[in-house]
């Protein structure tokens, strides 16, 4: 299912038309988001969701209200647009409102919508799940995975005359492999790929059994402080634990990692973290090719938020910009990520290590002290000693709590940034360009022998 | 997986667990509406009949051996108030809109393989265009296949069940609840060292129709309440917020019971004191904990543990397996003799209580723990062969028209003890050195529900048979069996409560699961507290 710039201008043109008030803004979103599951070497669950809606926001002053529809027949657009208007009315003041932008607004021209992602379907991915199950028997492990694949398009359009289109289509492949006894798990994965055929499930599925057969009889190693080579799932998880405290509201409100010791000031300016961090929102980055629509329609620009561990940019919504006399900021944090890496590849970091574990993914990551950033989370799916420069064996499953505010100043080693989902699941657009990282002192708290 | 917190507002609006992403997909599928004058469906609409008959026709003429189509539709009114300020979310969400979303799903089995499709428009013809799509599907799934899906049998009813409330949330109007939540900001706002105060509520109206090639026809209709009131408080650079929150199968009355005007002053109280709290340390102590507090507790590393299609690998790609084995049935010592558990798909005002399962199979409720012992687990029509049984539990459930139908957990139910065990007051006497806790935290446990690390949201000493003042910087690690092992004691029936909670995420695309856990005040003794911090 595919919306056209034609199709989607029609539609929104119709809600402009026939919408009356002080100003008018409507966001198109619809497409097909498709998955096939398989769990134990054979298919679970096998699907393709179509939908299509259209919000409709109408201003009155400082009021405005927001209703929605996923059928675009008149009779379906008059009462969402009669209802957001009574609603409006009724509706208290909010001095938060901000007008609409106004054009011109420059979007960057973005490409994210190629064929072999847009034709990618069911029998290609049926085709995948043999190919990776068949590795899997040949090395004696089960396979789970997932492939989803999403073919979507949003688009955003207002009475100031405004219009933006961006239609994306994108997969992933993600995979856990086990030993049939259950003693051995490993994982391997890619994901948000817009060039579907940079997934390689033959070369995904070896890493991951390969890894499942290593990890069989782990040792327990006691708690405390380590080396860590995080592969590139768990550097994501990471450095998602950021997101957050970009945003500049909470850090002036006083209620952030990034305000400062005094009320209302923030850490705008400092050095946080050591000198190879480099963490940058790349709109127009050509392998990620994500939206170049930000925050109510803006045209997004290339922001770097975090530039050699000092504090660059905070995200300022433009209502807070204007109360702060701000300048607004028109890209948000997640937007086309970018983690700036170096040349090294793992095995390097691993030949470099004296003393080390090698992490494949974390798990169930959970914030315990917002202020200072603290998380707790667990490894899974692959944890490795290394020893003078080599894996040593298995290392049973270790929880661990520490703070990018604190392992950002313990960086010793990046590797080259690769497409990652940045968040738990899979599904949603979170794709960054992440490095490997190594970090020295990283605080594992006790043992779990989970496999 | 958990509650990845915070609200039953966002979980419903967004469906899933995980960051949320600009640009994100919007699967809200919402139309807006005017909830006091919106009616829900009629009962027993003759059309969704001839419809699902059409649907399940076309199936087996495409060569299915199973279907089924569900239509659902959800309604949901979300008020947010911070600071005496409506919220402001995405797509107006939280300010008071209420919004619909309508839509139906065909499942099918074709060539032994689960396909599945859906769409939310609701007509004849995108009916049968969405059958072929997923008879499509499974057939091109076909050649990566194992064996069959196996269904346990199951009866074929024609009924009609509905959530019992007071009263319907859709009748009062916008304007009580915002005063509502106004007037819990504003008593929490008058402690002068309050940064923030917040209140919300959140109602769903969810009607549910599902026909099954098993002859099934069944009409269900739930409604859901949620509430929270928080305040923000800061000395120093110590920030703390203080929560209470609760969600329930109910109507209206459930938010007039909850009664946050009259503990919005204590709310506010506590969150000023946690601020200015002192460490708990580190150290092996006993614990007090409340039914606020042991709700996700017992859904981390009891619930999840014992879902039959985790145990049997299912969700390893993402959810993760469990502990439990399979032998492990009727003999694992999951615990003290105190512990007693039992799931509940039964249960009034449970938020996982139902007339029937996406399955078609009729609520029951059975015993997964009986003096410590594992005796029972969570089973669906598809894994129950698994464990021998020829019937299924009843445990399928799809969170959206949109999503597929899989294998989730019900309310699992702590029993309390008999009557005339100790109170709350008589565990804290009995205690030398201890933490009182309560409401939830941070939670974070492994992929097989073993090592376990959870906070809570407020904390108070316990010295010498009495508690003193509040701490913070708690946390506690469980490793599952040694924790319940050390339960001491439960307190009695009339001490018993449960708590709702939603955000629990599993499955791939994910889906967010709503169940209630109930339990009585709970002894544990030496838990190792205070790691995360030392």
């Amino acid at each position: 299912m595919s919306y056209s710039v034609e199709e989607v201008k029609t539609i929104t043109d119709k809600v402009l038309n026939m919408a009356k008030a002080d100003g008018v803004e409507v966001s198109f979103a619809g497409g097909e988001r498709s998955a096939t599951r398989y769990a134990n070497s054979t298919i679970t669950a096998n699907l393709v969701e179509h939908d299509q809606s259209v919000f409709i926001t109408v201003y009155y002053g400082l009021k405005s209200a927001t209703t929605s529809t996923h059928q675009f027949d008149d009779a379906s657009l008059k009462t969402a647009i009669e209802q957001a208007q009574e609603l409006a009315k009724r509706r208290p003041d909010n001095p938060e409102l901000m007008p609409l932008v106004k054009p011109p607004q420059e979007y960057l021209p973005i490409d994210a919508a190629l064929p072999s992602a847009v034709d990618f379907g069911p029998a290609e991915r049926a085709r995948m799940v043999a190919q990776s199950v068949a590795i899997c028997e040949k090395k004696g492990v089960l396979g789970s995975g997932y492939i989803p694949k999403l073919h979507w398009t949003d688009a955003y359009a207002n009475s100031e005359g405004l219009f933006a289109y961006y239609r994306y289509a994108e997969a992933s492949f993600i995979l856990t492999c086990r030993t049939p006894d259950g003693t051995g798990s490993g994982w391997a994965g890619t994901t948000g790929l817009k060039d579907v055929t940079r997934i390689d499930a033959g070369a995904i599925t070896e890493v991951a059994a390969d890894k499942a057969l290593k990890s069989r009889k782990p040792r327990a190693l006691e708690p405390g402080n380590y080396t860590v080579i995080l592969e590139p799932r768990p550097a994501a998880r990471f450095l998602s634990l950021l997101m957050f405290a970009l945003n500049a509201r909470p850090a002036e409100e006083g209620r952030s990692f990034m305000s400062a010791a005094e009320r209302g000031q923030t850490k705008l300016g400092q050095k946080v973290f050591g000198d190879n961090i480099t963490i940058r929102s790349d709109v127009g980055n050509t392998i990620l090719r994500q939206t170049p629509i930000g925050p109510d329609g803006l045209a997004s620009r290339p922001v770097t938020w975090i530039e050699k561990g000092a504090v660059k940019s905070l995200f300022y919504d433009r209502y807070w910009a204007k109360k702060q006399q701000k300048p607004f900021t028109p890209t948000g944090p997640t937007q086309s990520l970018v983690m700036d890496g170096g040349e090294a590849t793992v095995e390097q970091m691993i030949k470099s290590t004296k003393r080390g574990l090698l992490c494949s993914f974390f798990w169930y990551i959970r914030p315990v002290e917002q202020m200072t950033l603290l998380n707790t989370g667990m490894t899974r799916d692959g944890l490795f000693l290394i020893e003078n420069g080599e894996i040593a064996g298995p290392v049973q499953n270790f929880r661990w709590n520490d703070s990018p505010a604190r392992a950002f100043n313990n960086v010793s080693m990046l590797g080259r940034p690769v497409p990652m989902h940045i968040g738990e699941a899979y599904d949603n657009p979170g794709t960054a360009l992440v490095p490997a990282m190594k970090i020295e002192d990283f605080r594992m708290t006790s043992i779990s022998p989970a496999v | 997986m958990s509650p990845n917190r915070r609200h039953f507002l966002q979980s419903l609006a967004a469906g899933a667990a995980g960051i949320a992403t600009t640009g994100a997909p919007r699967w809200a599928y919402a139309r807006t509406f005017d909830a006091e004058r919106e009616q829900a469906p009629a009962v027993r609409d003759p059309k969704y009949l001839e419809w699902s008959t059409a649907a399940l026709g076309e199936a087996k003429r495409l060569g299915c051996s199973y279907s089924d189509i569900r239509f659902t539709r959800n309604r949901v009114q979300s008020i947010g108030v911070r600071n005496g300020q409506i919220l402001r979310g995405g797509g107006g969400f939280g300010g008071g809109d209420a919004t619909e979303t309508y839509g139906f799903g065909v499942r099918v089995i074709h060539s032994g393989v689960w396909g599945f499709a859906s769409s939310p428009l609701v007509t004849p013809e995108e009916i049968k265009r969405v059958t072929a799509v997923a008879t499509d599907v499974a057939k091109a799934s076909a050649i990566a296949k194992k064996r069959d899906v196996q269904l346990a049998s199951v009866p074929a009813y024609d009924e009609f069940w509905a959530v019992k409330i007071e009263k319907d949330p859709w009748t009062v109007p916008l304007e009580e609840k915002i005063e509502h939540l106004r007037s819990v900001c504003s008593t929490m706002q008058k402690n002068s060292a309050v940064m923030f105060a917040v209140a919300m509520t959140s109602f769903e109206h969810e009607w549910k129709y599902l026909a099954t090639s098993e002859g099934s026809f069944i009409e269900q209709e739930f409604h859901f309440t949620s509430c929270e009131a928080s305040a923000t408080a800061r000395t120093g650079t110590q920030v703390k917020t203080r929560t209470l929150e609760r969600l329930a199968g109910a109507g209206y009355e459930f938010l007039v019971k909850a009664d946050m005007p009259g503990k919005a002053e204590q709310i506010a109280a506590e969150a000023v004191e946690h601020s200015m709290a002192k460490p708990v340390g580190q150290g092996l102590k006993d614990l007090v904990l409340l039914p606020s507090h042991l709700g996700l507790t017992i859904h981390e590393i009891v619930a999840h543990a014992t879902e039959l299609d985790r145990i049997a690998g299912y969700e390893a790609n993402y959810a993760g397996t469990s502990f439990v084995k399979l032998s492990d049935l009727g003999k694992l010592k999951y615990g003290s003799k105190h512990f007693n558990v039992n799931a509940d798909r039964t249960f009034p005002t449970g938020m996982a209580t139902v007339g029937f399962d996406d399955d078609g199979v009729k609520a029951q409720k059975w015993p997964l723990i009986k003096d410590g012992i594992l005796v029972g687990l969570q089973t669906n029509r598809e894994t129950a062969h698994l464990i021998g049984e020829k019937e299924s539990r009843g445990c399928t459930f799809a969170n959206h028209w949109r999503n597929y139908p899989f294998l989730r957990m019900p309310n699992v139910q702590l029993e309390p003890g008999p009557k005339g065990s100790p109170t709350v007051e008589q565990m804290i006497a009995d205690v030398k050195d201890g933490v009182l806790v309560d409401g939830s935290g941070s939670f974070s446990i492994d992929q097989q529900r073993y090592n376990g690390q959870f906070g809570g949201d407020a904390f108070w000493e316990i010295k010498n048979g009495k508690k003193t003042r509040m701490v913070t910087d708690f946390t506690y690690n469980a490793i599952t069996t040694d924790f319940w092992a050390n339960l001491d004691a439960v307190g009695p029936p009339e001490s018993w409560e449960h708590h709702g909670l939603t955000g629990d995420a599993k499955g791939q695309p994910v889906q967010s699961n709503h169940p209630s856990h109930g339990s009585a005040p709970c002894l544990i003794r030496k838990i190792m507290v205070g790691a995360a911090y030392s």
